[in-house]
């Protein structure tokens, strides 16, 4: 399959699915538009973490530190200092991005393993600073966050449909957004970096910027994640910057397909589906989902989208 | 997890069907059943049942259904639980969680819900304080409350100088601030405070050793679970009890705990609203039917799950089993007022907290066992509003 043909195939998964979104929105009830919100703010986080990971070939497990980054920010400009929500939300993408420019200004020196456990220790270390902060509740965490009036435009973000339609809306727009960064002359580079560093470097390419942008870019779009999760809940707590919510999105983004994008959207959606109604059969539905998990990595390597395009490649030769 | 615990029918999900007379009273229970305070929540449910089966299940011909869910301890997953509950299994009203910071999560939904919240656990003080709510409803205490009368308590019994000692986070610093402030205002020194990690502190030795060296008449402490069991080991094998009164919220050896803490527990002294040796006719009913059911004893959690219970039950007998207008619902819940196995019991209409008897109990060696052995009691605690306005709306 050429990488047109690639390209085209993922563009049609995600037109499938936005489709199927939108066909599951017009048919269901409040819980329904409930689900469909978290599901879309956990597809933003994990697209944010694919650019890093699938991308530019940079495995972070602390990426859970921005989403929370973006969580408080937004419950701290809101609760704490009263700004308005609508301001509050892209202020919380400069608040994460920051905090990615300067925690990536370190992690970006180191690679592999290495890079791992920075993340992961910085991200712990963002956590305990929530758990203790008597600012915003430590592990009680904080209540009140409002959602955004977009009155104006005729809509009640109280009201889960609204709500779920704006935030799938935000969830698409990402998507479009990030598939023009990685299409980009940027993108490629960053795609260079993960392939071959050492060539990338030796062709007199800066990669430590780039791989910074990739992380603050990455990190601001974790905190818009954050941002509508902390709306979506009204409240936020140290949960939310646990290592395992970054551990989660790592899985999402391998189960799904890593560098595909739409990849991990489907592998959102399918975890979060799957713990819902897995947790209503039975008590050790973690178990199964861990089953799940080991299946698709044993059967299909390179996730669920690599399967598909895989499937698709071997389809076409026997067409062609 | 849809659990009917052989109370009621099979509930096919989602019957949106007005409630009227013969339908069963749904109740939407969010506690956990697994992670790291899966006792607690099998404590309380085990509670409540009890109670159900004591006080009735059918109110008016509405049988009474339990529809469990497990919150996880996790908020985002506590909260969403209670959306499918009220939404997709339109629950009549909801019981719990355990732990405060689901509370914290699930509180503003309820609000703008107005659907009746009963917390049987979470003890943050905000939730019938500042951020209080007319449609939650504790049964179980506030922070405050446990240890608020014990500063001058304490100072009463001849203690000048405490020095205090609690887990890193927002539970353990509430309680503290509460004996500190009681026992300074009764004329008392905080000698001196430290705050260790939560769940990461297995060796205590360092603060033993700080302790020791402030020399202060008493330390009161609060810690529960494991950290709470390898606390009183650690202290009794330091021989500090000798020199230094151990004292503070009874959590520390609570009956879930005592059977691993052994001899090492005894000697404290705690303030809690429940232990299993209060004399009354009303515990010791409860003792003995929920021992022979389950075989083991009932903690303060139990309790709590139990008096939770009884108060819906009650309150539906006041409303007739209806429970379509759910201001009348907890109008009807303040109305309520009942001797359970802790003593004499109503919630307060300015705060929604409860109000109840504080007991002081001791951990003393009687025979073989170790036991809380209840030495004074504090009657009718209630809670000052605590800047909570109660108003209907967004909040």
């Amino acid at each position: 399959m050429t990488d047109l043909a690639q390209d085209r195939l993922r563009l049609a998964v995600a037109a499938v699915m936005a489709a199927a979104a939108l066909l599951w929105w017009a048919t269901a009830g409040f819980f329904g538009h409930e689900l469909i919100a978290q599901v879309a703010i956990f597809a933003i986080f994990a697209m944010s973490l694919d650019l890093l990971v699938g991308t530019a070939g940079m495995v972070s497990l602390g990426h859970a530190a921005f989403f929370g980054a973006g969580a408080y920010a937004t419950a701290g400009l809101t609760v704490l200092l009263g700004w308005p929500a609508w301001l509050a939300l892209p202020a919380s993408m400069v608040v994460a991005g920051l905090l990615a420019v300067v925690v990536g200004a370190f992690a970006v020196r180191l690679a592999g393993v290495f890079f791992i456990m920075i993340t992961l220790a910085i991200g712990e270390m963002v956590h305990a600073y929530l758990f203790r902060s008597r600012t915003f509740g430590g592990d009680d965490g904080l209540g009140g966050i409002p959602r955004p009036d977009l009155g104006a435009l005729g809509l009640t973000l109280d009201d889960p449909s609204h709500f779920s339609l704006a935030v799938l809306t935000l969830a698409l727009l990402v998507y479009l957004g990030l598939r023009q960064v990685v299409g980009s002359p940027f993108g490629q580079v960053l795609a260079g970096i993960h392939r071959n560093e050492a060539r990338m470097r030796a062709l007199g390419c800066p990669v430590r910027h780039y791989k910074l942008a990739a992380f603050t870019l990455a990190g601001a779009i974790a905190g818009l994640a954050g941002s509508l999760a902390a709306q979506h809940n009204n409240f936020i707590s140290p949960e939310l910057v646990t290592w395992t919510t970054s551990g989660e999105a790592l899985i999402v983004v391998i189960v799904g397909g890593m560098g595909t994008l739409v990849g991990p959207v489907a592998g959102a959606a399918a975890v979060i589906l799957a713990g819902h109604y897995l947790s209503g059969l039975t008590e050790y539905w973690m178990f199964f989902m861990g089953l799940m998990f080991v299946a698709v990595v044993l059967i299909a390597g390179d996730g669920l989208q690599g399967a598909l395009e895989r499937l698709a490649r071997r389809f076409g030769r026997a067409a062609g | 997890m849809r659990i009917l615990f052989g109370l009621a029918l099979a509930l096919i999900a989602g019957l949106p069907a007005p409630a009227g007379a013969g339908d069963p009273i749904r109740i939407g229970v969010v506690l956990p059943f697994s992670g790291v305070y899966a006792a607690l929540g099998g404590d309380i449910t085990d509670g409540m049942m009890l109670a159900f089966e004591t006080f009735g299940d059918t109110v008016a011909g509405r049988r009474i259904e339990l529809i469990r869910e497990d919150s996880e301890v996790k908020p985002s997953v506590g909260l969403t639980k209670t959306k499918k509950l009220v939404y997709q299994d339109q629950v009549d009203l909801l019981v719990g969680p355990v732990a405060s910071n689901v509370a914290g999560a699930m509180r503003d939904f309820v609000h703008n819900a107005e659907i009746p919240l009963i917390v049987p656990n979470a003890g943050n003080n905000l939730l019938t304080g500042e951020r209080c709510s007319p449609w939650v409803i504790r049964t179980s205490f506030s922070n405050d409350q446990i240890n608020r009368g014990m500063g001058g308590w304490l100072f009463d019994k001849g203690y000048r100088s405490l020095y205090l000692l609690a887990a890193d986070y927002a539970a353990g610093h509430q309680m503290m601030a509460a004996v500190k402030r009681s026992f300074t205002a009764a004329g008392g020194a905080i000698v001196g405070e430290e705050y260790p990690p939560l769940r990461e502190t297995k060796d205590f030795a360092p603060y033993l050793a700080k302790i020791k060296a402030a020399k202060p008449d008493a330390m009161y402490v609060f810690f529960a679970g494991g950290p709470a069991i390898q606390f009183v080991k650690q202290v009794h094998d330091f021989g500090l009890k000798k020199e230094i009164a151990l004292t503070g919220a009874g959590w520390l050896t609570s009956p879930l705990f005592l059977p691993a803490e052994g001899a090492a527990a005894v000697g404290f002294t705690g303030a809690l609203n429940y232990v299993p040796s209060i004399d009354s006719d009303e515990n010791r009913q409860f003792q003995n039917a929920f021992q022979e059911k389950h075989g083991r004893v009932g903690s303060e959690f139990t309790v709590q799950g139990y008096d939770t219970a009884r108060l819906i039950v009650e309150a539906l007998e006041i409303t007739g089993g209806a429970t379509d207008d759910k201001a009348a619902l907890v109008a009807a819940m303040h109305q309520v007022s009942f001797t359970g196995p802790r003593g004499p019991l109503r919630i307060d209409p300015a705060t929604n907290n409860v109000i109840q008897d504080i007991y002081v109990f001791e951990t003393r060696q009687v025979g073989y066992a170790v036991k809380q052995v209840v030495i004074d009691k504090m009657e009718a605690v209630q809670d000052p509003p605590n800047g909570c306005r109660m108003e209907v709306g967004r909040g």
